[in-house]
Parts: C-alpha cells; sequence; structure tokens
C-alpha cells in the first residue's frame, strides 16, 4: 500500500511538473519563432505569419525535443532505484 | 506592513530549514556501545517523529524499536566544527519503507547486525561513521533514525557530503528553472493581459487625482496665511 501511494502521489506531482515545463517549453520556442519572423519579415502580413508560427509550432511537436521531457518521469524513478540500491 | 513581511519570511526560512535539517542526511564519528530493543507507546503526538515502516504500523499503538547507543565526537555548526570531546549519542533503527522521509530504507534487521558487529569498548576503540537523519531530544525522547553505518581507520576521517551538496546543486536548478517559468509565463501571459487592465486604471486613477487636487486646494484656504 505504501508503495502504491507513493507511485500515484509520486505520478500526480510529477505529471504537473510536467505540463509545466511542456507549457514553458512550447512557449519559449513560439517567442523564439515570433523573432525570427520579426527579424526576417520587419513588414510581412499577419496571416503569413500566423501560418508561418503554427508550422514552426507543428515541426516542434514532431522533433525529439518534448519528447526529452517525459525525462522527467524517468529520472526520478531511476533516482529511487539508485537509493534503493545504495541504503540497502 | 514591512515588519509583518520580514516576521512572515523569517518564519517561512525557520520553516524550512527546520525541515531539511530534520531530513537530509548527517554522518557522526561513533564507536558503538551497545544496541537494546524496547517497545515503545506510539499514541501522543511524539508519533510524528518515529516512523511507519509499513500499513501496519500505523495502526499500532506500540511497537518494538531497536536502538543504537553510542559514544560520538563532538561537532558543531552542522558538523563542519569537529572537536576531540565526546558525548553519548543514541539512534534508533527503523525502516523508512515507501514513505517520507524517502530513504526506501528496509534493512533494520542488518543494519543492527552490521552494528552489533562494531561494537567496541573505551580501551580498544572501533571508530565507525554512522549516516543518520533526526533529532535527538531527551525531553520529548526523539531518536535520530540511522541509514547506514561504516568503520573507518580513526576519527579525523574525512566525511564529503556528497547527497547534500547534490541535494543543494539540484535544488538551485530548480528554484532556477520556476524563477524562468514564472517570468516567462508573466511576460507572456499576464503582462498582455494587464495592459488592457491598466489602461482603464490610469483613466479612473487621473480623474481621482484631479478631485483630490480640489478637496486639498479648498482645505488650504482653512490654513494660516503666512
Amino acid at each position: 500500500m505504501g508503495f502504491l501511494r507513493l507511485i500515484i502521489f509520486g505520478f500526480i506531482g510529477l505529471s504537473i511538473i510536467y505540463v509545466l515545463v511542456s507549457l514553458y517549453s512550447r512557449s519559449v520556442r513560439l517567442e523564439k519563432l515570433e523573432e525570427q519572423w520579426a527579424e526576417e519579415h520587419p513588414n510581412g502580413n499577419e496571416s503569413d505569419r500566423e501560418a508561418w508560427l503554427r508550422e514552426g509550432m507543428e515541426d516542434y511537436q514532431k522533433s525529439f525535443r518534448p519528447k526529452l521531457i517525459l525525462l522527467v518521469y524517468v529520472v526520478p524513478a531511476l533516482l529511487v532505484l539508485l537509493s534503493i540500491i545504495l541504503i540497502n | 506592513m514591512r515588519r509583518f513581511r520580514i516576521i512572515i519570511r523569517s518564519l517561512i526560512a525557520l520553516i524550512l530549514f527546520g525541515v531539511l535539517h530534520y531530513t537530509l542526511p548527517q554522518h557522526d564519528v561513533v564507536r558503538v556501545v551497545n544496541t537494546y530493543q524496547e517497545r515503545q507507546d506510539l499514541d501522543d503526538w511524539t508519533r510524528i517523529f518515529w516512523s511507519k515502516p509499513d500499513d501496519q504500523s500505523a495502526g499500532l499503538i506500540n511497537r518494538d524499536v531497536q536502538f543504537v547507543q553510542t559514544v560520538k565526537k563532538k561537532t558543531y555548526l552542522l558538523g563542519f566544527i569537529r572537536t576531540d570531546a565526546e558525548e553519548v549519542m543514541v539512534y534508533r533503527n527503523e525502516d523508512t519503507g515507501w514513505s517520507w522521509p524517502f530513504y526506501f530504507k528496509f534493512d533494520t534487521a542488518s543494519l543492527q547486525t552490521e552494528v552489533d558487529d562494531l561494537r567496541s569498548t573505551a580501551e580498544e576503540p572501533k571508530w565507525a561513521v554512522i549516516t543518520h537523519y533526526g533529532w535527538r531530544n531527551e525531553l520529548i525522547s526523539v531518536f535520530p533514525n540511522a541509514v547506514g553505518i561504516r568503520p573507518v581507520a580513526g576519527p579525523d576521517v574525512t566525511i564529503i557530503p556528497w547527497f547534500n551538496i547534490a541535494f543543494f546543486l539540484f535544488l538551485a536548478v530548480a528554484v532556477g528553472f520556476a524563477r524562468a517559468l514564472w517570468v516567462q509565463f508573466r511576460q507572456r501571459s499576464i503582462d498582455p493581459a494587464l495592459e488592457d487592465a491598466s489602461e482603464a486604471w490610469d483613466a479612473v486613477d487621473a480623474r481621482a487625482d484631479e478631485a483630490k487636487g480640489r478637496v486639498s486646494r479648498w482645505l488650504g484656504t482653512w490654513r494660516k496665511k503666512k
């Protein structure tokens, strides 16, 4: 039961962190894309910009980087395993 | 208001320090004198200082606990200043199981055996480094929990607290990251929303200033002319 409780609450806590980190990562990427657009097309039109940004974000979603955020789950699990091995 | 804020902040800092000081591992140079087992009553508020090694232990009102009696080298300032003086220290030896604090200690019986193996006398001391967390309080019978022991050649052994170094590095990174996250959120989400609101507010504020000017001018007419 103790083990189950740890897993459930750990999962909830890590999920909150996971959501926060992925929101942050997406926001940073969008900001970078906006800056890049502003630099390359100082007076581009709004609908082109929107489309370009959407495409950029879709590429980001498909790329490997957002999958790296899954490490939020993997690393703590490994640390728990490591400390079980080291302590006992 | 400022004093209030200072009080609240120091209170939070104090609690944080207390939790970390209770939970993080510390190392003592000790000589094991004896071990014993004693039935402990667990039905008052000091229950929080005893472990819950498994689920049935949560409902028990008393249970046997193993203890380790030692003579240890006295230290000051979180163990940074070490002296040659000695004092006695008694540790409890309990599983932490899967619950807080997260040491995942399950080897109480084995640890007790290791400790027994290191028993020595004052004439022929065998020194050891014991890793523990928790506090000792004689008034309310609180004991630190031993989580590991290793024999050392002499009492002047160098101890490097690797775990604590890593922990505080991680904490610094986590705080920095949380800050970056908050700044990003404010810049991208809150500030644009506030901008609209603040324009409306400025208009209200300007009108209020104007009204205040009129009132104070009227008050001025009652003051003595110089």
